[in-house]
């Protein structure tokens, strides 16, 4: 079980740490030490050393992965629902409107979205709503594809049939039959999503663009590492190894999913 | 074939328009202009800086004007970088950004269609096992994070490639490749792999391994053309991501590429400059999956038409 599930298991842990740890570190994220600016790892209470203007690490791990989870999870299911509803809507009218709408989704997934983003970024200023919102709504295209492809296959099912001749209104069908028959390929594509919503969201925290100080998220620290890895590297490896951990393990994961219900 | 292209090209002006209008609006909601500066500038100054570049125009009338230039190939002048057009700068960036980009996506492609081919040779086999875990990992390594310990490790402490700007030779140029092409790489691996493992199932192959053919000659002649169609699908996407990977690469490597004026002047609100380079962006990718699209008839002949 924790072998298969290595992943999940890895993952579960890292958010338990990210909530429970700011009960028990004596540091809260933004709180700078400064008898301790740049501690090395393992100094005093500084588990993994501070950074260049005395925070310490840890602390401030534990908030970076908190902030990027949690606009993660908001952001996919933004797209969750707007795919769905767009994806549902496409396959159960069909015909004409389907391909209006499937024409709309093919069109704007070879639109330079990240960039949309950027400029939404900075138009509307940054603040953290806007980036999962603005994220949420790049990325339901998928979303919307795999739906519609599970309503087109149902619709043509003998129960739905049934109850299409037993004069059940569509909405009704669409809640209490459709429904709950992709709730498993959806959630699949929401686990696969949630990693592509990481990624994009420390993207543009590093480059400014995102979640803005005094916040953090793991794209801000890599960022901050980043300019500061010639004097410690750990700055660097910290979030930049937690981040692509979270990744892999959501990718494995969410594949897994995806393997089994399709 | 023509039809396609010319199908294409005609969908391609109310995208590439729909773009242009949508990112010109959304620079004009921003609050703040280019000539906020750090000394506030005196009102008559600013009102005839607004008046020389049109800005004190009605919106429509400035968008109108944009575009009318712009199908005459004249981008605007940059009113951030002073001296310089935008095309001049688009000039500037463009060759090294598609140096990059090219570069990054036949990296991606050896790596990834050699990776995948060795997998479902080995298919359920620890080697496929591996390089399938690898392929996983690799798709999840964003630029900004390989981008810097790259730099760290083989710049900073083994001083082997410079850590930034374009030096002589092409050495600056294997660092941000690699970062780029690794997540391309690790997706290009698996759908390769996915690929071969249902072709070589059909019963064309079977067919030939009855005629007694090698498995070598099988495997790169009649499993491959077809197992490629997946991943010519994915070039589109593939080239849309290696365009937003090239943003964090440049600002990493400090490349005076495309990308690092595409953020500059979104931040400086430099209307031009940015409308410039998202047009141009829109367009190659609109190009580039046109292309994928001609690939993929080429691989697969049913798809011709459709």
């Amino acid at each position: 079980m924790l072998k298969t599930h290595l992943a999940l298991f890895l993952v579960l842990v890292t958010v338990a740490l990210a909530l429970v740890l700011p009960f028990l570190l004596p540091w809260s994220y933004d709180q700078i030490d400064w008898n301790a600016v740049r501690a090395p790892a393992f100094s005093g209470s500084h588990l993994f050393g501070t950074d260049e203007i005395g925070r310490d690490r840890l602390a401030r791990l534990a908030a970076g992965t908190r902030i990027t989870l949690m606009v993660a999870i908001a952001a996919a299911l933004v797209s969750l629902i707007v795919g769905i509803a767009w994806g549902a809507t496409a396959g159960w009218i069909g015909g004409r409107v389907d391909e209006v709408m499937m024409r709309i989704v093919d069109g704007l997934y070879a639109l330079p979205f990240m960039f949309i983003v950027i400029l939404l970024m900075v138009v509307f200023g940054r603040s953290i709503l806007l980036v999962f919102v603005g994220i949420g709504l790049v990325e339901w295209l998928t979303m919307a594809r795999v739906v519609r492809g599970q309503v087109m296959a149902l619709k043509q099912r003998p129960f739905i049939l049934a109850a299409e001749a037993a004069g059940t209104p569509s909405i009704t069908i669409m809640l209490r039959h459709i429904l709950p028959n992709i709730a498993g390929v959806a959630l699949a594509y929401l686990m696969l999503t949630v990693p592509q919503v990481v990624m994009v969201e420390s993207f543009l925290s590093f480059l400014g663009l995102g979640v803005q100080e005094p916040l953090t998220s793991l794209g801000i620290l890599v960022k901050e590492g980043a300019d500061d890895m010639d004097m410690t590297p750990l700055g660097l490896a910290l979030p930049g190894g937690l981040l692509v951990m979270i990744l892999v393990c959501l990718t494995i994961e969410g594949e897994r999913l995806r393997d089994r219900f399709s | 074939m023509g039809g396609l292209i010319f199908r294409r090209l005609m969908t391609a002006i109310p995208t590439l328009l729909v773009i242009i209008l949508a990112s010109f609006f959304l620079m004009r909601l921003a609050p703040g202009g280019p000539f906020d500066g750090e000394r506030p500038l005196d009102p008559a100054t600013q009102a005839a800086l607004q008046q020389a570049y049109g800005l004190d125009r009605p919106l429509w009338e400035q968008a109108w004007l944009y575009i009318s230039r712009l199908v005459q190939g004249d981008f605007g002048p940059s009113l951030v970088y002073r001296d310089f057009t935008v095309s001049e700068l688009i000039a500037q960036g463009l060759p090294i950004s598609l140096t990059l980009g090219g570069l990054a996506i036949l990296l991606a492609l050896l790596i990834g269609v050699t990776a995948g081919l060795f997998a479902a040779v080995r298919a359920g086999k620890a080697t496929d096992k591996t390089i399938m875990m690898l392929a996983t990992v690799a798709t999840a390594l964003p630029t900004f994070v390989t981008g810097p310990a790259l730099a760290l490790f083989f710049g900073l402490w083994l001083g082997l490639l410079p850590v930034s700007g374009t030096g002589e030779g092409g050495a600056w140029l294997i660092m941000p490749v690699v970062a780029l092409a690794l997540p391309v790489s690790g997706a290009i691996a698996k759908l390769t792999r996915a690929g071969l493992a249902s072709v070589l199932k059909q019963d064309h192959i079977r067919s030939a391994r009855a005629r007694g053919l090698s498995e070598t000659k099988i495997m790169l002649k009649h499993g491959l053309r077809t197992a490629m169609v997946p991943v010519a699908s994915y070039l589109g996407p593939a080239a849309a991501g290696l365009l937003t990977g090239a943003v964090v690469v440049e600002t990493v490597f400090g490349l005076p590429g495309l990308g690092r004026y595409f953020v500059q002047g979104a931040l400086n609100r430099d209307y031009p400059l940015v409308l410039g380079v998202v047009t141009l962006y829109a367009a190659l990718i609109i190009l580039f999956n046109l292309f994928a699209d001609l690939i993929y008839g080429w691989l697969d002949p049913r798809m011709r038409d459709g």
